[in-house]
């Protein structure tokens, strides 16, 4: 009898400690590719929610609950994202998503989490469908603002105005294609070539060909991974000793490869995070600095822009969290359409009720590879 | 690239054990439909696995060919219903038997011509269809929308009635996978399913025995390309959405770990090897990045210690009960 006394007070202990710790405890759940073609970039965003998570908890968490960020590997595919999304769901009982860049994994979830009424968090652009877009929330830059920022360089440093388009199939580059042919008129230029590339493509000579034909003087390259360094690689292979590479935001280490091989004919676009260097003092130094102060000690050799974007979504959660005074998922999601207009390491994000892009300015600069690090191009 | 008949390794004649597997995949039904919806997401998919190698299993299993392109018939499937339905307003049921019909066709204009290839041949052309298939679904943005996918696609229903939850849509699952099943069982046994046995074992000898060794494979072909279809439409309707990643190579090389690890040649291998793989990662997700690792080297041993298949460890059951017997 006293046995038994004693493993009932015994589970009862353990019930109530564990529905404490849950009640201490703001769960964030994270869909991220970390195998397959997203890793590089869900790898980063990933350990920019736990360096944000870190710094949060230290100063006490959200409304006083350790944040806790659980994720999960999509392994870049839409089914094992939706099994991923339900477990976070059912099982981890997550008040939030904070989910990295496989657009398709956030399109198969987006139905059901909405359902659920939990707000998404997304690297990736939103769903397509309105109801779906009410609960989530773009960390991305529109995909105009990178192209406006190449095409004012070439405007305005260059004399080049005949150019080509080399993109990948993916929605979002395929967004910024649609716009590059839209707004090349408005910068004076005239697009002769569209040229596409699959992501795992090693060699691109035919394409870059077709652009030199046509006349162009420099590719706009759409589309991140090593598929930029095999077009530098290209480019100089064909002798095509004039021909400008203007490279969408990646990764810094693949800059660092294409610069080494084109020189300073390589361009790439560039938020002010990774040219940390060239900021003047003011607010979004601070922030840089802020999220650096975490991040480079962590991780010293590995670029910072993605991560500073999964940095700055906690950041907007938090205020988010603030001003909801609740972590209920309704309650969050309309909070987050009222956070001010916040100046983070990435950008600035201004939510709203009817934009939930964040990313309102352009914060893209220009960048190159010179003596041996990546600096703003002049 | 042909592989030995399997297809007299399981007891038959005795009642209990043919019931069994269906008692047991009902019972792991109930489970779902008790369990929390993640559960029964994994499930789902599980059975629309299980349709999808049970019409491959007649391919390669019964009738001894290779085919690594029958993600393309899950394909027209998915996109065919995501089409139907979501932009015309088709009944679901309606729009998974027309694509059905639609893969059908698509598999005797490809399989007329592709199936007088044998061994690797027929293997490297029936992978080419899968990866035409996969760049049509990318490039043919008017039609698929490329990499953006197919959002909004309604659940299983007819005649108005829609299966809003996710555990009415495992109900219908199941029973379409344990029809399935059946059908090929049935297949199996008659004249027809003898003469792909004949083909798998030798196709010299089934010639000489009369069997036209063309039509039975393009028949099987066809088969196999009907459940693909039906498997991909289920998929879609079970999701919501779909894109092109929903049916490339990932598909074609867990259908393949599916139908090995169950027991290829075998009535309920395809069943079997669908729910381990579906349900053995999930047990291990808490080993984070070492999943992966974990989660293969379980395969393998599988593999090792059972190289026909899960299915195929009945004989050993069977041989030992006949030893038992003859000792008593």
């Amino acid at each position: 009898m006293n046995v038994r006394y004693w493993l009932l007070a015994l589970a009862t202990c353990t019930a109530l400690a564990g529905s404490a710790q849950a009640e201490d405890t703001f769960k964030i759940g994270s869909s991220v590719g970390l195998t397959g073609y997203a890793a590089v970039i869900d790898r980063a965003w990933r350990d920019g929610l736990a360096v944000a998570a870190d710094a949060l908890n230290e100063k006490g968490g959200i409304l006083g609950k350790k944040i806790e960020v659980i994720t999960e590997d999509n392994k870049s595919q839409p089914q094992d994202a939706v099994v991923g999304y339900r477990k976070m769901i059912s099982s981890d009982q997550v008040s939030l998503f904070d989910s990295g860049c496989v657009s398709a994994g956030n399109f198969a979830a987006a139905a059901f989490v909405m359902q659920a009424k939990l707000p998404m968090y997304l690297c990736s652009i939103l769903p397509q469908r309105d109801k779906e877009q009410e609960w989530a929330f773009s960390f991305l830059a529109p995909p105009k603002f990178e192209i406006e920022a190449r095409y004012r360089y070439i405007k305005e440093k260059t004399d080049i105005r005949k150019v080509g388009i080399l993109y990948d199939p993916t929605p979002y580059a395929l967004m910024m294609k649609g716009l590059g042919e839209q707004l090349a008129k408005d910068f004076g230029l005239e697009v002769v070539a569209q040229e596409t590339y699959k992501p795992d493509d090693a060699d691109m000579t035919v394409q870059l060909g077709r652009i030199n034909a046509a006349g162009g003087g420099a590719v706009i390259k759409i589309g991140q991974g090593g598929s930029t360094v095999t077009a530098a690689k290209n480019i100089k292979q064909l002798g095509l000793d004039k021909m400008l590479l203007l490279s969408s935001n990646d990764d810094g280490s693949i800059f660092q490869q294409a610069g080494q091989v084109l020189g300073d004919r390589f361009f790439f676009v560039a938020p002010p995070v990774q040219l940390p260097k060239q900021l003047k003092p003011g607010p979004a130094k601070d922030a840089v600095d802020a999220f650096l102060k975490y991040w480079k000690p962590k991780y010293p050799d590995r670029d910072p822009a993605n991560s500073a974007r999964a940095w700055d979504s906690m950041m907007v959660l938090a205020k988010a969290a603030e001003i909801a005074k609740s972590t209920d998922g309704t309650a969050l999601r309309d909070a987050t359409q009222k956070v001010p207009s916040y100046v983070g390491a990435y950008a600035t994000f201004n939510f709203s009720e009817k934009q939930h892009v964040g990313i309102t300015e352009n914060p893209f600069l220009i960048g190159k590879f010179a003596t041996g690090e990546l600096v703003v191009a002049e | 690239m042909t592989s030995h008949v399997t297809t007299s390794i399981e007891p038959t004649g005795i009642r209990w054990q043919s019931i069994l597997p269906i008692v047991a995949v009902l019972a792991l039904a109930a489970v779902g439909f008790v369990s929390s919806d993640y559960i029964v997401t994994v499930l789902g998919f599980a059975f629309i696995y299980a349709i999808f190698c049970t019409g491959l299993n007649f391919f390669m299993g019964y009738t001894g060919q290779a085919s690594f392109g029958q993600s393309a018939f899950a394909a027209i499937g998915g996109y065919g219903s995501a089409i139907l339905c979501t932009d015309y307003g088709w009944e679901p049921l309606l729009a998974l038997f027309a694509t059905m019909v639609l893969s059908g066709v698509a598999a005797v204009l490809v399989g007329y011509p592709t199936l007088r290839l044998r061994g690797h041949y027929l293997a490297m052309a029936t992978f080419a269809l899968g990866l035409i298939v996969y760049e049509i679904t990318i490039e043919w943005t008017a039609l698929t929308q490329g990499y953006m996918g197919y959002s909004g696609v309604p659940p299983l229903g007819v005649a108005g009635f829609t299966l809003d939850t996710l555990k009415q849509q495992l109900v219908v699952l199941v029973v379409i996978s344990l029809i399935g099943v059946g059908i090929a069982a049935r297949l199996r046994q008659s004249r027809f399913g003898r003469a792909l046995a004949s083909i798998a074992g030798s196709e010299s000898a089934a010639r000489a025995l009369g069997v036209d060794i063309a039509r039975y494979k393009l028949i099987a072909f066809v088969i196999a390309a009907l459940y693909a279809s039906a498997a991909g439409s289920l998929f879609a309707h079970f999701v919501g959405f779909i894109s092109p990643e929903v049916y490339g190579t990932t598909m074609v090389i867990q259908s393949f770990a599916m139908l090995y690890l169950g027991g290829i040649g075998t009535m309920w291998g395809p069943m079997i090897g669908a729910i381990i793989v579906s349900i053995l990662p999930e047990t291990m997700r808490g080993l984070k990045e070492m999943q992966d690792i974990a989660y293969t080297a379980v395969l393998i041993l599988i593999l090792i210690f059972a190289p026909r298949g899960l299915a195929g460890l009945s004989v050993l059951f069977r041989r030992t009960r006949v030893r038992v017997l003859e000792k008593a």
